[in-house]
């Protein structure tokens, strides 16, 4: 039997940057996934997904529910929940424990403080600016020309920090351009843009209560450069799931389980 | 059974249009706290603006600075593209320093054309507020005169207060029975904030009909208390039904913080300062914050509600000062809460959505 054909129910996050599809057993485990960056005719994208997990062998008519900025739109979902109380329950189930989940994505960060139990206790987000997001540094390793990798990489390497004061994307990477002019090392500069995204999530997991341990998910837990200067600022130890940018969509299928 | 029809509510315009046609006059009122009755001894009435909402507020940019919110920001767009030309005064009472600033651009520089009064509302208890803010209450009669001509006698007054009494408590019985009323959140607000511009003896049989709707059963969904200051976007209460919620206790400073008791004093100027004065716990009369964590828990207790939305004007000042308390003051005491901040002046975005489904979500 194909991991697909064990699946008995499907979670979908429909996030600002990627779509994440997730099947889950009759246990709640993990046993298929696929992960898209975003198509804007959201619907046809879900539908295309669901048609490659029943390619795979996963049976028909299961259970299903969204979460994310697109779930609306996806109208075969049972229910639309939101992104929150997904990675709640994904992280919970991942894990095993509470603590504070941090979770950076394309477009928006958020700090979910999650009980014992699995229960949203607090939440704060960063939904109105860039510079505490993915995209923030994307828009600055992209002006570098460096691969997201290796940007990650010169932050660690450097020998030194140089402060960024802005605390907006764009003005931060003009300030970027003139400290380069003003022959500041490179690697320090992509140092102080790592620190400056790591100090405003900081920020707001302190204003949500933050309650070790510190978890963290989305796209960006993939850099090396921010899960430790994280750890740093925080002074705490970061928490990682298997599968950091999959925790939405994870807790969604568990929901639509009823797990 | 499907629930009843809600009371048809007069449009504010049309209620306008049908006051000037008897020959009525019109005070245009800025938020948040003053007397009605004072208006209506000079037989005029109050309309009070809150905004308005949706409109485009670059009018007035020149004259404020970018952090100012949106109520203050469109009420000056709205004076400075005629949208006030229909009323013969424009009130504003210091409420805040945005509202004290836009009466500052209002008399020195904007200069509409209708003459402009403003009111101080002290803040904070003091001995001296009763005696203070009845004095401001006596100009503010005293400029209206001029206008309208009457300088109403004390019986006058007395009777103009009597009227509004009677507005206010059918008000207040709207207030304690919104968790047995089986109305939608926005035809409730319809009627409630009809009293921003109805005259209270057409407010009161509006009130009384809905009041006579009201059944045993609660309704059902994830009760909330709302607070912060308006329902601006009105949109936003659609999206607390969407979400499976149902506003239950209101803590609004323009509906719930303007639930009025009648003043003790006999001296009619006293009795309306009284009036204002003990008037539940607000940000714009400088309550203390544990006062107003008292009277949120008390409307939560009341209603049975499981959490508190404060949804808030951006740039809202002294909103923003008691939040980090309430907030931890409340989850203390097992309510969870959530802020969502718009501008009245733009539509309800996602986001604000996703945190308050998040929050019915979290006590569901
Ligand atoms: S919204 Fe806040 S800052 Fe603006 S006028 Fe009202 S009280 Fe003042």
């Amino acid at each position: 039997m194909s991991d697909a054909a064990s699946i008995r129910a499907l979670g979908i996050d429909a996030g600002s940057t990627t779509m994440k599809m997730v099947g889950v057993d009759a246990e709640g485990a993990l046993v298929w996934h696929a992960l898209e960056e975003m198509d804007p005719r959201i619907e046809a994208q879900a539908e295309r997904l669901l048609d490659v997990v029943r390619a795979d062998g996963c049976p028909d008519s299961l259970p299903l529910i969204a979460t994310g900025y697109g779930r609306r739109l996806i109208t075969r979902a049972d229910r639309k929940v939101t992104e929150i109380t997904c990675h709640a329950r994904g992280v919970h189930r991942e894990l095993g424990h509470g603590g504070t989940l941090i979770d950076i994505g394309g477009q928006d960060s958020k700090v979910i403080v999650v009980s014992e139990e699995g229960k949203v206790v607090n939440f704060s987000m960063n939904d109105k600016c860039a510079a505490g997001t993915g995209r923030f540094l994307e828009v600055v390793s992209g002006r570098l020309r460096m691969p997201m990798d290796a940007f990650a990489d010169t932050a660690l390497a450097a020998d030194g920090e140089v402060g960024i004061s802005s605390t907006c994307t764009v003005f931060a990477e003009s300030e970027m351009i003139s400290l380069l002019a003003h022959g500041a090392p490179v690697e320090r500069i992509v140092r102080g843009l790592h620190r400056s995204l790591v100090q405003r999530v900081s920020a707001l997991a302190r204003g949500a209560g933050l309650r070790p341990p510190v978890m963290l998910s989305g796209g960006v837990a993939r850099s090396r450069a921010i899960r430790t200067l994280l750890a740093e600022t925080l002074r705490q130890e970061i928490v990682l799931p298997r599968h950091p940018q999959l925790m939405g969509a994870y807790g969604a299928a568990l929901l639509a389980l009823g797990a | 059974m499907a629930p009843p029809n809600p009371p048809l509510v007069p449009r504010r315009d049309e209620v306008i249009r049908r006051h000037r046609s008897s020959g009525g006059r019109l005070a245009a009122v800025l938020p948040i706290h003053y007397s009605r009755a004072v208006f209506r001894a000079h037989r005029m009435l109050p309309v009070e603006v809150w905004g308005p909402p949706g409109i485009d507020t670059s009018p007035g940019d020149a004259h404020l600075q970018s952090y100012t919110c949106g109520i203050v920001r469109s009420s000056l767009a709205f004076v400075l593209s005629g949208g006030l030309d229909v009323a013969d005064i424009i009130v504003v009472p210091h409420g805040c320093d945005s509202l004290q600033g836009l009466g500052s651009v209002l008399l020195d520089f904007a200069k509409p054309r209708q003459p402009v009064a403003t009111l101080y509302v002290p803040r904070g208890p003091r001995s001296a507020s009763v005696v203070f803010l009845a004095e401001e209450l006596r100009a503010l009669s005293r400029r209206l005169s001029e206008i309208s001509g009457i300088e109403p006698t004390l019986d006058e007054l007395r009777q103009a207060i009597a009227r509004e009494e009677s507005a206010d408590r059918a008000l207040a019985d709207l207030l304690d029975a919104r968790p047995h009323l089986p109305f939608a959140d926005a035809d409730f607000y319809r009627v409630a904030r009809a009293r921003e511009y109805l005259p209270a003896e057409d407010f009161e049989p509006l009130a009384r009909a809905m009041l006579a709707e009201r059944v045993a059963a609660k309704r059902p969904g994830i009760p909330v208390v709302l607070s912060g200051l308006v329902p601006e976007p009105m949109n936003f209460l659609g999206a607390v039904a969407d979400a499976g919620g149902v506003i239950v206790g209101d803590d609004l400073a323009c509906l719930g913080r303007r639930r009025y008791a009648p003043g003790r004093s006999d001296d009619p100027w006293k009795h309306l300062a009284e009036s204002l004065l003990d008037a539940p716990p607000d940000s714009t009369r400088g309550s203390s914050t544990a006062d107003r964590l008292a009277w949120i828990e008390k409307l939560a207790t009341d209603s049975g509600a499981k959490a508190v939305v404060f949804y808030l004007v951006k740039f809202c000042e002294p909103e923003l000062f008691y939040l980090p308390q309430l907030r931890q003051g409340l989850e203390e005491r097992g309510l969870k809460s959530v802020v969502i901040e718009t501008d009245i002046a733009e539509s309800l975005s996602h986001q604000a959505v996703t945190r308050l489904e998040a929050l019915l979500e979290s006590v569901s």
